[in-house]
């Protein structure tokens, strides 16, 4: 007798996640296939487009570079949370927030020097997402409230407060009644590196090349993995929990808002409530993905937001909004189911019964 | 001709930079005892997780009853009559004993007065003492390893695996286990013992399989040609077998000193009770008692990792009763705790970073670890404590329990500590490791280092310890000296029976 099981390997498979990432793809572009002609759009031109779209060209691969700085601090903050077994489920908010002190900070500074505004925004921002991260972290450390629930609400205090800001104080008085937020200064927009590519592309890259390296090799994030190991391990090596949970959730609110500080001095025009434009939610997925190690969530954010790119693009060729949107789940599922599948694999086997 | 109720053969299995079994094999008689004697990280877990069918041998064939067996899961090896008792059990405490029999082999409707008999049935057959209907949280650590027993006895196990079973139970118990165990293979089972205690080796079992570094030395030895020490050599080797040398002890000034301390515990119950003693420079202090009389308490607290109601510590002149434990380590504390890989250190992190746990706040430069300096801090205590490790960043629960033990314990003396405190630091430990820790304990002893010790083990005690405190519910209920303490007079303290503590 002969039966399929899937079983977990004891030893990861050297160089097989590559290859399990491109047959997951291969199988969601094929399922996809089949989507594709139900529907009666052309499946080659519809895979052409969001393949143009998002790396067939300088001008697109550049924009899709944009598209995964936001992705990838997100991530980036997820996986800081992560480290302590903690959910920041907040990142949306934060971004917000930080994109909101970044607003602030803007207007004060209007008329610096372009240099000295951006860094002043970009660290405003900063401030604004570990402020937006310090409630749930004050109440996770001190009397154990769930962060999940508390970062995740926050979110749409974040919303709120970003449309009272356009509707109130920060009112644009030449947006012809608009209710919309005056632009950004001049002086605050990122420079231009490659194609549309700005600055922030760079940044992304140093912040998370920075974080990775100084987990690896600081006493901080020695003490982190301590703290993440076990809580009494951590109390032995005399490591308080109370001030990592906090120190963690803070800085992943940090990272996070200072992905919104990037959002508004790179791509946006001016602050408002769709800034974070569920990149904080999708961080979420980035760092699974990445299977919550920093120094994966780029690649992954850039894959991630080609996908995000390239299913967009496809809705001028009258390809639906819902198979558009099927096709990235899809795409996403089959890179998912991919990197769980490496760590596991199919075997056939033999089971014999006893008959004594 | 009947064929071996088991027959391993040739049996590899490899890990990353470890070879756990290198062709080890094994044979057991139907209706036998049969004992797996090695040191740890000789392969015998290993090569019982292959039998159980936790773990898939590289290469080599198994064969149940003549059977050639490839077993995927331990549902296989169960349902080929194969079950195993772990040393950690795997119950639901809020279930009772009946429901976590049944657990997964269960009725698709479970009617409570139902399986509570059939499991009263099966534990009567074996002469289980066990009542089906109380949960397990309430019972001793003898009673569940009974429910565990029962869970594979219930799926019908032809043969019985038991990692070192004796580890948890007093010495009442393991008798009891013993009888149990006659009545399995009266009924024509076969039970497979992993022990390191010799003498109960030599009083359960009919054979004895002895493996060393992966392989098997001695096969399906009988165990009554030989006595404990024949064991001994076989198992470890060439290395003579001496007993720890133990020079009377030249006792100092007080390095610790407890004053009326009370602690409670995660249920705000008394678990010590005004408790005071010293411990001086250069003696060994042991702490016996049954397990759960508040030891661990004890010397969590007087380690700082649990709070203190009341009264005092004090290390050498400092009073450390408020101060965190790394405080504690620098005023010359050092603590072996007792669950060594849940508190004292941590298995998923690189052996590197177990080491310098204690030290890494000396080891900064600005806000970065100095690795260079963390890794040679690693290698010296790798060395001077004889540590086998492989690679520096390999996780460290790729180690065996001795070597664990004595990195652990390593670690704490390369802070030249005025204090040891070490709970049950010889636990679980096979022959060799035993007497390393048991050496380098006297060894500081002898350096003039004031040693608190709990064990369980008596004998332990009796031959280290240059006095015993007998710990009964929270309390200090006697003082003897153990030169001149017999065991009965220790062990009727520990039971609260002696009416007054003598010195």
């Amino acid at each position: 007798m002969k039966r399929l099981v899937l079983r977990r390997r004891e030893e990861a498979v050297r160089g097989g996640q590559p290859v399990a990432f491109a047959a997951g793809l291969v199988f969601a572009l094929v399922i996809g296939a089949l989507l594709l002609t139900i529907s009666g759009d052309p499946v080659l031109g519809t895979y052409q487009r969001m393949w143009d779209r998002s790396f067939g060209t300088a001008d697109t691969l550049s924009a899709t570079f944009n598209r995964a700085v936001p992705l990838a601090l997100a991530g980036l903050a997820v996986s800081i949370a992560a480290t302590m077994g903690l959910w920041n489920i907040g990142a949306e908010g934060q971004i917000m927030f930080g994109a909101t002190a970044a607003t602030l900070v803007g207007r004060v500074g209007a008329d610096w020097p372009s240099p000295v505004l951006i860094v002043a925004m970009l660290i405003g921002a900063a401030i604004g997402g570990a402020l937006w991260a310090l409630g749930p972290g004050l109440a996770k450390a001190e009397i154990g409230v769930s962060e999940i629930i508390t970062t995740l609400m926050l979110n749409e205090v974040a919303v709120r407060l970003i449309v009272y800001l356009q509707t109130g104080p920060w009112k644009d008085p030449d947006g012809f009644g608009f209710p919309q937020i005056t632009v950004k200064p001049e002086g605050s927009q990122l420079g231009i590196i490659w194609e549309r590519s700005h600055l922030g592309v760079l940044i992304a890259l140093a912040v998370i090349a920075g974080f990775a390296w100084f987990v690896n090799r600081s006493v901080w994030g020695y003490e982190l993995r301590i703290a993440g190991a076990s809580a009494k391990t951590a109390a032995y090596a005399g490591i308080s929990m109370r001030k990592k949970v906090l120190g963690v959730l803070v800085l992943s609110g940090a990272v996070a808002g200072f992905a919104g500080g990037i959002e508004l001095t790179g791509t946006a025009a001016r602050l408002n409530e769709n800034i974070s434009n569920g990149f904080g939610f999708a961080g979420i997925i980035v760092a699974a993905l990445a299977l919550m190690r920093p120094s994966g969530v780029a690649l992954v954010a850039v894959f991630f937001g080609a996908v995000q790119v390239g299913g967009q693009s496809i809705q001028t060729l009258g390809v639906s909004p819902a198979v558009a949107g099927i096709l990235q789940a899809l795409i996403l599922f089959g890179a998912i189911g991919a990197a769980v599948l490496s760590t596991y694999q199919l075997a056939l086997v033999e089971r014999k019964v006893v008959t004594t | 001709m009947t064929h071996p109720a088991v027959e391993l053969d040739g049996i590899w299995k490899r890990f990353p930079g470890v070879i756990a079994n290198a062709g080890a094999g094994l044979t057991v008689r139907p209706g036998t005892v049969h004992a797996v004697l090695g040191e740890n990280g000789a392969g015998k877990t290993t090569l019982m997780n292959c039998l159980a069918g936790v773990y898939r041998p590289d290469e080599g064939h198994i064969r149940i009853d003549g059977q050639e067996m490839i077993f995927s899961s331990p549902a296989d090896a169960l349902g080929a009559g194969i079950g195993m008792v772990h040393q950690e059990f795997r119950l639901v405490p809020t279930f009772t004993v009946a429901e976590n029999v049944v657990l997964g082999a269960a009725p698709p409707i479970i009617d409570a007065a139902v399986i509570e008999r059939q499991v009263g049935d099966v534990a009567a057959r074996f002469g289980f003492e066990v009542e089906p209907d109380r949960p397990v949280w309430q019972l001793s650590m003898g009673e569940r390893q009974r429910v565990e027993i029962l869970k594979a006895l219930w799926r019908d196990a032809r043969v019985l695996i038991l990692d070192e079973p004796t580890a948890v139970l007093t010495p009442q118990e393991s008798v009891e286990l013993g009888e149990v165990l006659r009545r399995m293979v009266a009924d024509g089972r076969s039970v497979i013992f992993i022990s390191h205690k010799l003498d109960e080796v030599v009083s359960f079992c009919d054979e004895a399989t002895v493996l060393r570094s992966g392989e098997t030395v001695s096969a399906s030895i009988a165990v009554a040609d030989v006595n404990a020490s024949e064991l001994a050599r076989l198992m470890v080797g060439d290395v003579a077998v001496e007993t720890v040398p133990i020079a009377v002890a030249i006792p100092g000034d007080p390095a610790l000193t407890v004053d009326n301390l009370t602690v409670r515990d995660a249920r705000g119950l008394l678990a010590v009770d005004g408790v005071s003693f010293e411990v001086r420079s250069g003696e060994i202090v042991g702490i016996a008692g049954v397990a759960g009389n508040g030891q661990r308490a004890l010397t969590d607290a007087i380690a700082g990792l649990e709070p203190i109601e009341g009264g005092t510590v004090t290390v050498m002149r400092t009073d450390v009763t408020t101060a965190p434990p790394q405080r504690r380590f620098a005023a010359g504390l050092a603590y072996v705790p007792e669950d060594r890989l849940g508190v004292g250190l941590a298995p998923k992190l690189p052996i590197t970073e177990n080491a310098v746990m204690r030290e890494f706040r000396t080891l900064r430069r600005g806000p970065l670890l100095n690795w260079a300096s963390a890794r040679e801090f690693c290698d010296r205590i790798v060395e001077r404590f004889e540590v086998k490790i492989g690679r520096h960043d390999a996780p460290l629960a790729g180690l065996s329990g001795g070597n664990l033990q004595r990195l652990l314990l390593g670690r704490e003396l390369s802070g030249k500590p005025d204090v040891v405190v070490a709970s049950q630091p010889t636990r679980g430990l096979d022959v060799a490791g035993v007497r390393a820790i048991q050496r380098l304990i006297v060894q500081q002893r002898d350096e003039g280092t004031g040693v608190l010790m709990v064990s369980e083990d008596l004998d332990e005690l009796l031959s280290l310890a240059d006095r015993i405190l007998v710990m009964n519910a929270g309390r200090i209920v006697g003082e003897f000296n153990a030169r001149e303490a017999t065991r009965t007079q220790i062990g009727e303290a520990m039971m609260g029976t002696a009416t007054e503590a003598s010195s």
